[in-house]
């Protein structure tokens, strides 16, 4: 056992050194599922922890109160609810999407969408109201004050971006249930890991372990740097 | 649709039977005041009166439980939404806080930012450098905003303000926390403000002050705007 762990780590590094094609399409594929996720769900997320942070309207209490809970949502369920929606026999089923990266991208956009509503909130919370206040009294348009709050808040969103991506980028359940781990498809570094390893793909498992290791080194360091900077300031 | 204030009016400004609540707190009821071009006025009242709130509700900031607020030269009727008055009312008005916000960044960069109808750049770099100039902040172009004492802020907000050039400004104890140096230097500029053309609506508690520059005084007493 001593001798074939060894083995096979000295097999993950020789594949992810040699640039294995089938590993790095892998890799591909789960950046490409968790960037789309992210970039479909930042935009409108930061506008929901914008108005939560700003506005007082009717019910906005339980909007708060409503995306809090949906944070501590399992994936699997969030896979669960998905499955059933996208089934062929589910109310969208008729869209085939069920088994493909779209289907994966609508997970994650359901898991990452609750941390960043609340994550925006929290950093707009930070800015006080004068901010918004002094940039619309200056004259500036509502986009213009917002794209200067936004700009007073940077770093805690950028924060809550990084915690987003990573939290779906190492997310197994909702991107089994949803995509099938179909290689060359839908088969990202998670579920590669999960189903492969126990098909005795040691050198495979480790290697993208590796990966998400290192991605986890290098958002934590960005986080940190970000966070510093924003209790700088 | 009848359209009853339509007519061309003659103060900047009508304010009309303004009331806010917080709660079961009544802070002003039925508060109208006609604000004259070329006019400044004091706002006082003792501590908790609703002289911010009054100025915040005036700048468009704040909406009114009730009261209609007619801009000059735009049309306007009873059934006016809050939103379209709060777009005429921020063409026109300009509202500085006790302690002004500035945002991260040079003190140069927050005076850019009050800069906002102005696309050439190099015309822009022109301004906020008559502006450093004018409020005596050539020595502190490059200082990092947020960390600028109190009276340094108050300066900066002060050019943003001879920037932003609104016809009306409101300013919610200017001269609060500042000291004799400060004080005078704020007078100073105010006074340079309403010499350009612009006027002015100061919430203070001692008066003696602003009085070279003022028209006219205005107490907050109990809900009710009253002329001194
Ligand atoms: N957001 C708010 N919610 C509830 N009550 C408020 C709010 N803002 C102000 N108030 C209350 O309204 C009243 C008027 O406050 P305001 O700040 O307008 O008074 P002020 O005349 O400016 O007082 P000061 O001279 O101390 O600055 C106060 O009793 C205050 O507690
Ligand atoms: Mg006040």
């Amino acid at each position: 056992m001593q001798e074939s762990l060894t083995s096979a780590v000295f097999e993950a590094l020789k594949l992810l050194l040699s640039g294995d094609p089938q590993l790095w399409e892998i890799i591909g594929i789960s950046f490409s599922v968790s960037g789309m996720a992210i970039l479909i769900a930042v935009i409108p997320a930061v506008m929901i922890g914008f108005l939560l942070a700003f506005y007082d309207f009717h019910g906005r209490r339980i909007l708060i109160a409503i995306f809090n809970t949906l944070l501590s949502v399992p994936a699997v369920v969030i896979g669960l609810t998905f499955y059933l929606l996208l089934s062929r026999q589910g109310p969208l089923g008729d869209l085939r999407l069920l088994f493909t990266q779209s289907a994966m991208v609508i997970g994650q956009i359901a898991l990452c969408f609750p941390l960043l509503v609340a994550m925006s909130h929290t950093a707009f919370q930070s800015i006080e109201r004068r901010a918004w206040e002094t940039a619309i009294t200056l004259g500036h348009s509502t986009l213009g004050a917002l794209s200067l709050v936004i700009r007073e808040a940077r770093f805690a969103l950028l924060a809550a971006v990084l915690t987003a991506f990573g939290r779906i980028i190492a997310e197994v359940g909702a991107s089994m249930m949803l995509g099938g781990n179909i290689l060359h498809h839908t088969r990202n570094i998670p579920t590669a890991i999960a189903l492969e390893t126990s098909k005795g793909e040691f050198a495979q498992g480790i290697a993208l372990g590796i990966v998400l290791l290192l991605l986890a080194f290098v958002l934590n360091g960005l986080l940190h740097v970000f966070q510093g900077k924003g209790a700088l300031s | 649709m009848k359209q009853v204030n339509s007519l061309e009016i003659s103060p900047l400004i009508r304010f009309q039977e303004l009331s806010k609540r917080y709660g079961k707190r009544q802070i002003f009821n039925d508060v109208s005041f006609d604000f004259q071009a070329k006019s400044s006025y004091l706002l006082t009242g003792r501590n908790g009166s609703g002289k911010s709130t009054l100025l915040r509700v005036m700048s468009g900031l704040l909406k009114p439980d009730s009261g209609l607020i007619h801009v000059k030269g735009q049309t306007n009727h009873p059934g006016l939404s809050w939103s379209k008055q709060q777009i005429a009312l921020r063409d026109v008005v300009m509202y500085m806080h006790q302690s002004p916000y500035l945002f991260d960044g040079s003190v140069r960069k927050n005076l850019e930012y009050a800069i906002v109808n102005t696309p050439n750049s190099g015309q822009r770099e022109q301004q906020v450098e008559q502006a450093l100039q004018w409020a005596g902040l050539d020595d502190l172009s490059r200082s990092p905003a947020k960390q600028l004492s109190g009276g340094e802020k108050q300066r900066v907000a002060l050019a943003r303000a001879w920037l932003r050039n609104s016809s009306i400004l409101l300013l919610d104890e200017p001269t609060a926390n500042l000291d004799q140096m400060s004080r005078k230097k704020t007078l100073e500029l105010l006074a340079s403000l309403k010499q350009s053309g612009v006027s002015l609506l100061i919430a203070c508690h001692e008066y003696q002050e602003f009085m070279p520059i003022t028209d006219g005084i205005l107490q907050l007493n109990d809900g009710i705007l009253q002329k001194i």
